[in-house]
């Protein structure tokens, strides 16, 4: 294998020189990273915006909309409850609630009383806001109900009045056991699912990566064909060198260039953007040299499969782009739903993505990337023998 | 002692409809011989050189080069041949010598020794001064020189040449053909495609030609135009274009052979020139066309293959 290192270093040599090559593999990167980080950086959280338009203005309601206000999903917009309907309508929010009049009131009664949700009947988020609010609503009911319990009781066993004082004297209780409830439960990540979604400059500098890496591939393919047309692979193959021999130095080559390219991009991401790369150091190196021979292996077999520079041009662009949007590249797979993240998953692009949100969000340590990085590199291994096999110098 | 024996080699490109780009090609390169397959583009003889550089696999027949055969050993036929491509098979962006060390490389060479190798290779192609050069920095010719260069590096037994003087100036031109002399005087074997019949002519000790895949003819120059028989050639160039005249002299008595190429120039194969020169000046009278030159010379290589093909090599 003597000759694939040599072959490296030549392919090492030219990429220095190339100015065009610094320029896309390096520079622009670093650029779009940066504007697409400044674009998405105001999404900074997962959070869903809920018009709510208090009606009552008790005290209770003001509690409510102050619980509400706690919640981690939701991002409260106060509005008229005239408006409510056209800002769902016009999807300015994702969802809209009305306290009615006489909601603290009623509550005083022990009366029931509904509140009303207004949403756009096609929309998801409408329905995660729904999740979130009627979480909220039935932690404020358990609350009501186990203080008016607790009251009732006392009342009974002591004979003191149920009044004012007593209910809020066990409301104020019952609010100190649900602050250290006696069940919790621990919530952990399984697959690529997670509660924790990607957004700013953790989705555009991952994002980023990917897709430029794997814009590498019409670099990568395109040489070949250029060698191929000018008969240099011709020319090594008399020299006696075979073809696994060129697929791997160029493939090495490659696999350094774009690992380059990767570690600039995180850099950057890590100090100019906050973007916890270097949660796990290994498991980031184990997924940047995974992403990176994906794109090699990759491109080699394009160039393998293809002769002339205008097939691999269309191939390549077409099928980074379409592995890069598809794998969550572009954006995160956690807003478009399990059906399509489930399709998206039979790419290797998405569990490189996984794999990063992970180690960026969730804390993955090297083994925790292992099962993606594992997939990928099944790829890795079958792009590569099929490009070794239908690779032909002439 | 034959050094190259090209038995019955076949190939033909998508069969079964595919073109038949080497038809039962069979032929010997003696030890130290330059050898040139002549013949027009499309003629087979890229393809020939493609077999016996191991490139292409034969659909039938073999070839032994320095005893080693090309489908059943081609490591060891690799290691004995350098070939020099028709293009310019280099790295543009790299300097002559950094071309030179990275084939080296290629060809297992390494340290001192391939430094030393290098600088002899050189030395040879007159690029001393300019080595430190990137190749995209070179003349058309100077490219053709390191071309050949990164074929010389491993100081192979036999060289193949494809080719090698096409789109190239007369001086480089002229380089490349003493190179190739000096090298074979070196003890080089040296096999050499062409459409050019000068060069053939110049270079070789032994020609073959080939037509439409087919080799036609094989022999020293003089054994050649001796199947042309007792002929001479005359040419002649006419005031303007006559169709019709390349026909009528056809059709003269003595005629072998007219190559008739639209820019006013022809030459015929004829028996014997006294007799039928008067004819011919008859002959262009009678369409309205003069003849404003001509001259006789005795037969050579086009003349061969038009009598073996009934067409001129540049046709």
């Amino acid at each position: 294998m003597r000759h694939a290192w040599h072959i490296t270093a030549k392919e090492l040599l030219q990429n220095r020189r190339d100015g065009l090559a610094a320029l896309f593999t390096l520079v622009l990167p670093v650029i779009f990273t940066v504007f697409l980080g400044i674009i998405f950086g105001g999404i900074e959280s997962s959070t869903l915006p809920l018009a709510i338009a208090d009606a009552d203005g008790s005290a209770a309601a003001q509690q409510l909309v102050q619980q509400l206000e706690e919640s981690p999903l939701l991002e409260l917009e106060v509005a008229e409850p005239g408006d409510i309907d056209k800002d769902v309508r016009d999807q300015k929010v994702a969802g809209g609630l009305v306290i009615p009049a006489g909601f603290g009131a009623a509550l005083d009664e022990g009366r029931p009383i509904s509140l009303t949700y207004i949403r756009v009947e096609t929309s998801s988020g409408a329905q995660s806001v729904w999740q979130a609010v009627e979480v909220v609503v039935s932690r404020s009911n358990a609350r009501l109900l186990a203080a008016r319990a607790a009251a009732e009781q006392v009342s009974i066993k002591t004979g003191r009045p149920l009044d004012d004082a007593l209910l809020a004297s066990a409301a104020s209780v019952t609010d100190a056991q649900l602050a250290a409830p006696a069940i919790t439960v621990e919530m952990t990540d399984s697959g690529s699912s997670s509660a924790t979604m990607a957004a700013g400059f953790d989705q555009s500098s991952s994002g980023s990566m990917v897709n430029w890496v794997l814009f590498s591939l019409l670099g990568i393919a395109a040489g070949v064909v250029w060698e191929r047309r000018r008969g240099l692979l011709q020319r090594l193959s008399i020299a006696g060198v075979k073809g696994r021999e060129i697929v791997g130095g160029k493939m090495l080559a490659m696999v350094i260039i774009t690992f380059l390219q990767q570690l600039l991009l995180v850099l950057v991401g890590q100090l100019v953007f906050g973007v916890d790369y270097f949660n796990s150091p290994l498991a980031l190196l184990l997924t940047m040299v995974s992403l990176s021979m994906l794109a090699a292996s990759f491109g080699l077999l394009i160039s393998a499969v293809f002769r002339s520079e205008q097939a691999v041009i269309a191939t390549t662009v077409i099928s980074a782009q379409l592995l890069a949007a598809l794998g969550g590249a572009w954006f995160p797979l956690e807003i478009t739903g399990a059906s399509f993240s489930r399709a998206a998953h039979f790419l290797p692009s998405a569990w490189v993505m996984d794999s990063l949100h992970g180690i960026i969000l969730r804390d993955w340590g090297l083994t925790r990337v292992l099962y993606p990085m594992g997939i990928v590199w099944i790829w890795i291994a079958a792009l590569f023998v099929l490009a070794v096999w239908r690779f032909r110098p002439d | 002692m034959e050094a190259i024996v090209v038995e019955g080699l076949r190939k033909q490109f998508d069969p079964p409809k595919g073109p038949v780009a080497v038809d039962t090609v069979s032929f010997q390169i003696g030890e130290g011989e330059i050898f040139s397959l002549l013949g027009p583009n499309g003629a087979g003889k890229t393809t020939t050189i493609s077999i016996l550089s191991c490139l292409l696999r034969p659909d039938g027949g073999d070839a032994r080069v320095g005893g080693f055969s090309v489908t059943r050993e081609p490591e060891k036929v690799k290691a004995l041949i350098g070939v020099v491509p028709q293009d310019i098979a280099l790295y543009e962006d790299m300097s002559g010598r950094e071309n030179l060390l990275f084939w080296g490389r290629m060809y297992g060479m390494s340290g001192a020794a391939l430094n030393k190798r290098v600088d002899e290779v050189l030395e040879l192609i007159g690029l001393v001064d300019r080595q430190k050069d990137r190749v995209d920095k070179y003349s058309g010719g100077m490219k053709r020189r390191v071309n050949i260069g990164a074929a010389l590096l491993h100081n192979p037994r036999f060289l193949y040449f494809d080719e090698p003087t096409v789109g190239i100036d007369p001086q480089s031109r002229r380089s490349i053909l003493d190179g190739v002399k000096d090298l074979n005087a070196s003890g080089v074997t040296v096999l050499y495609t062409t459409h050019y019949m000068e060069e053939a002519q110049e270079l070789s000790h032994r020609i073959g030609i080939m037509d439409k895949g087919a080799m036609i003819a094989t022999g020293t120059q003089d054994e050649l135009v001796r199947l042309v028989g007792e002929r001479t050639r005359i040419d002649l160039t006419l005031d303007r274009e006559a169709e019709t005249l390349a026909a009528r002299w056809r059709e003269l008595p003595g005629v072998s052979s007219v190559s008739a190429p639209d820019d006013g120039s022809m030459w015929l194969s004829v028996q014997d020139a006294n007799v039928l020169m008067p004819k011919l000046f008859d002959g262009a009278r009678a369409v309205g066309a003069r003849i404003i030159e001509i001259s006789l010379a005795e037969p050579n290589l086009e003349m061969v293959f038009l009598h073996l093909t009934g067409r001129a090599l540049r046709d």
